[in-house]
Order: structure tokens, then sequence, then C-alpha cells
């Protein structure tokens, strides 16, 4: 076998290889040989069809499935032997593929970008810090009520807040429109869930009446025939309920499932829990950063086939949350949404497993049990989410990539300067969102710039 | 001999475990129409072949009698020619003939 490797760039290798002829026959003629023994032919008993007559019917097709093993055999031998790194399978293709011609085949592969890991000194990294105070626990638990806010019927005018069960049908001059209509239709005023001015006509209505309303649709409204048109709405007003919010009990803090019933125990409860988020939060923010520099610092050429495998990942993520379905045939989404992200993801990832590998960090038993330890407390039942952990060694691994890439994100901080920057709590939650959808953007304005 | 009939008169190639003996010995065997005649059938295989042919032994096949509950029936015959080659000829291909 004769191998030879070119470069066409900087990640992208062709490999030629030579096979003697001999050895493709020898393996053609050993697996005719097999068939003969075991095919069936009319005209000819089982095991006594002439070698001549098996070439001559099974030749090509033996041929072709031999020779497709053979390049895959001596394409991975030829990798190993040149010390390549493939990403993904190779695309091979026959040059001479001929019977008595030595077998020619070219196989062109994406390899793993060597990485040449450049540092992020001085990048500036916001730390956000953040106090959970009583104030946000308040806030937090009139948020629960509000959640947990029941409607009950109502004697008196609707005022802003309230909730009205109403029908309604629109017009357009004299006609009605399609979707106009509604029967029973449970609507909270000052929600905006409807047209500007909808719900501000209807406060002052009482149970029973019935009134016009009259509205124009904005000119960016969604529906075109209806955008900036004004409209007449008949609306039969039925019930008005307006919104009671629980007191903060016994019975209201079972809901949540705690132990403690009081109402003091409970307010810590709620803070210990915000606290988790706003920790998660913070690390996430700063993680996000560290990430941003680090892609910014080392621009790499990322294998197409490991993004094309992100890529359908992605697709597969996107069906499910439009709710497509189990059966639905994501090569159907058009792959070009997602190189960017596909790219960005692959990057990190690459560069992120690089820093890992180039600072030699591992994860002992000690602090994979620890870690488990932390995440079982969050849970109802400790015991059985260590089980979980100790039976399960793919659960585990898991967990364990996850503590190599906070480590990696930890030395990648000491060589970043971080900054500390003091904010309330709600401004450190928002911080981080912000941040993801921020991210996304840089990403599609990057994409459109290519 | 017309060149339509040198169409008409070979069927097809018979191979079974007797006609692969055969082939070595030159012998190739052929399904013929069942009003071909030995000249006919040597001018067809020259023709079409391009080999020389030394002889032609030709005989009919008779069809199995099958018994059904309609009563008793025949399938169809054939006839059959072993074409003996000139010495030295030989056909590569015997498979995909008219």
């Amino acid at each position: 076998m004769q191998a030879s490797v070119a470069t066409t760039s900087p990640i992208e290798r062709t490999v030629t290889i030579t096979v003697p002829a001999s050895e493709v026959d020898q393996a053609v003629n050993a697996r005719l040989l097999e068939t003969a023994k075991t095919v069936r032919l009319n005209g000819f008993r089982k095991g006594h069809v002439p070698m001549a007559v098996v070439h001559q019917r099974y030749g090509k097709d033996v041929r072709n499935e031999i020779v497709g093993e053979i390049m895959r055999q001596h394409y991975v031998t030829a990798v190993t032997e040149n010390e390549l790194n493939p990403a993904g399978w190779p695309k091979i293709d026959a040059t001479v593929d001929e019977a008595g011609k030595d077998l020619e085949f070219v196989a062109t592969l994406e390899i793993y970008p060597e990485i040449d890991l450049k540092p992020i000194d001085g990048a500036e990294i916001e730390r956000p810090q953040a106090e959970v105070n009583d104030a946000d626990v308040e806030e937090m638990i009139e948020t629960l009520r509000k959640q947990n806010a029941t409607w009950t019927d109502v004697e008196r005018v609707a005022a802003d807040g309230d909730q009205v069960n109403l029908d309604f049908e629109g017009f357009l001059g004299e006609e009605a429109f399609e979707g106009g209509k509604a029967e029973g239709h449970e609507l909270v005023l000052g929600s905006n869930s409807f047209i500007p001015g909808f719900e501000e006509q209807l406060v002052g209505a009482a149970a029973g009446d019935e009134k016009e309303i009259k509205v124009s649709f904005p000119a960016d409204y969604q529906a075109e025939h209806l955008a900036g048109q004004e409209a007449t709405f008949k609306v039969k007003v039925h019930a008005i309920k307006a919104q009671e919010l629980p007191e903060v009990n016994a019975e209201f803090i079972t809901q949540f499932g705690l132990e403690a019933t009081d109402v003091e125990s409970f307010k810590v409860e709620v803070k210990k829990n915000m606290q988790r988020e706003l920790k998660n939060a913070i690390e996430n923010r700063v993680k996000q950063q560290v990430l941003a520099e680090l892609t910014k610092a080392n621009d790499i050429l990322v294998p197409q086939t490991l993004a094309d495998q992100e890529i359908d990942g992605l697709k597969r993520q996107a069906a499910q949350q439009f709710g497509l379905g189990e059966d639905f045939d994501v090569s159907q989404l058009p792959a070009e949404l997602f190189q960017d992200q596909a790219v960005q993801r692959v990057k990190t990832g690459l560069l992120l497993s690089e820093v890992v590998s180039s600072s030699e960090m591992d994860v002992s038993e000690d602090e994979l049990k620890a870690r488990v330890a932390e995440m079982a407390q969050q849970y109802q039942d400790p015991t059985q989410v260590t089980e979980y952990y100790t039976s399960n060694e793919q659960a585990r691994n898991q967990l364990k990539s996850v503590l190599l890439e906070e480590k990696a994100v930890d030395k990648l901080l000491t060589q970043a300067q971080v900054k500390d920057v003091t904010m309330s709590y709600q401004e450190a939650l928002q911080a981080a969102q912000q941040q993801e959808e921020a991210e996304e953007e840089t990403a599609e304005a990057e994409g459109e710039q290519a | 001999m017309n060149q339509e009939r040198v169409f008409k008169v070979l069927l097809g190639p018979h191979m079974t475990e007797k006609a692969a003996v055969a082939a070595e010995n030159n012998q190739y065997v052929f399904k013929v129409a069942s009003d071909a005649t030995k000249p006919e059938i040597k001018k067809a295989v020259e023709a079409l072949f391009g080999k020389k042919v030394n002889s032609v032994q030709v005989l009919n096949m008779k069809g199995k009698t099958k018994r059904t509950a309609r009563g008793v029936g025949r399938r169809a015959g054939y006839r059959k020619a072993y074409v003996t080659l000139a010495a030295g000829e030989t056909i590569e291909d015997f498979s995909g003939a008219e």
C-alpha cells in the first residue's frame, strides 16, 4: 500500500492511496469461493455451481463490496501511519477501480485544527456582585402570590386589573371579519393582550352590559388586511372578576412542598433558592464572557463535518422548541439558519477541550463526590440522586466534563482581569439573560458579514 | 437466411450443470426456436458471436406433465441445441445472448 497526503487547506487533507491489484483480486476470489458454496442458481445443485459461472454472476457486486472494505481499511491505516486527527468520516472516491489494475483512491478528510492556545491576558471580565435582600424576597413572594391568584365574581363595574368574561364580534364597517369573534373569552384588563384601546374602553362596564367599542388596529398589526383599519367590536360582558391574592399562610406554603409551614422559614427557603439562582446567573455570566473572550483571542477554522453534526443537534432542538413532534423530518429545516451558531459552538468546544488538555486538568473522585453531594441537596430525596450518580457511568462522565469545563473557565479567569460590578439582584439576573441574547445577535451579525 | 431470421433462431443461453461441463469442452448450449434447423443455428451463432462453428446437435425437450384439480396439463417444451465451436474458439460472456 502506498499513501501520500496532500494539504489542501489548513484543516483539509487529501490522502491518495494505491493498493496493488493482487491484493484486491485475492480478496475478491476468496469471497467468491465462499459465495459459490452457498449460492442457489436455477439449473445447478447447491454448492455445485462452477466458479466461472459464479464469477460471471456475482463478480461485479463482490468486487464493489471488497473494494469498499479495502478502501476503508487502508484509509484507517493510512490515517494512523500519517498521524492525522480526522474530524468525522472522510469522502472516499475511487480514481482507478478496474479488475487487474492497481486500485487507487482519494480520501478527502477534515482534521481537527491544531490549536495554538493564546491566553486572554488583559481581557476585562465583569463579575456582577449582588445580594439578595429582604425587599427582593418580598417581591418574589408577591410574584408567587400573583401566580397563584384566584378570580372571584364581583358585583361592581370593571376596573383595571380585573378579569372580564365576554363575547365579542369585530366588524370592519358593516362586515364581520375572520378571527374577530369569540365567546366566553377571559380578558384581564391592563394585560395589553388585545389591541391598544380595547381594554381601556371596557373599564367601567358592568356584568350584563352590551357595548360597542371602536378601535383602530395598529399599523404594524400582524394580520395585514387589518393593519391600520378602524374596527367596531360588539361586546357583551358576562362577568367581572376581581383578582384575589392568596394569603401567605400555611396552606399557601404547603403548595410548594416545604416541610415547615411558618412564614419565617418559608422566607428563608425562598431566599436560599434565590441565592442559588443568583449564584448560577453570576457564574453563567462570567463564563459567557470568558468564552467570548477566548473565541475572540483564538480564531480557529472549524471542520465543516463537526459543524454539520452540531447543526443536526440544533435542528432537533429547534424542532422540539417549535413543538413539531417526534416524526418531523428535521432535514427540512435549512442548514444555513444554524451554520453560524454551530460554528461558534464547535469553536468554543474545541478551545475549551484544548485548555483542558494543555494544562492537564483532571477531576478526582473526591471532587466528583463533593459535587454530587452538593447537587443532591437541591432535591427532596438526596440519597436517590447520589445513588443515580454512583451507579450510572454515563451520568458521572457527563458531570465530570461539566467540572472540567468549570476548571477550564476558572483557569482562564486567572488570566483575565476581573472587575467586580455591584448591582441588584434583578439587574444581575437580567444581565445574564441579556448577554445570551447579545451573543446570538453578534453571531448573526458575523454571519451577515461573511 | 435473411437477417431477421438470425435474431429469431437463438432464444437464450441454457445454463445448467451439464451445460457448464459442456462449455469446458467447447460446446455451448442454447435454447432455440422450435422450428430451427441445424444449418440455421450454425449461421446464427456465427453471425451473432462471430465464432466459427464446427457442428450442431439438436433435441426437443418435452414439457413436464402436471396434474391439477382440473385434470392433466402439459408445460411448454423447448428445443435445445449443443453448438460445438471450432477448436480454439470460445464464447466469453455466455449469458446475455438474445
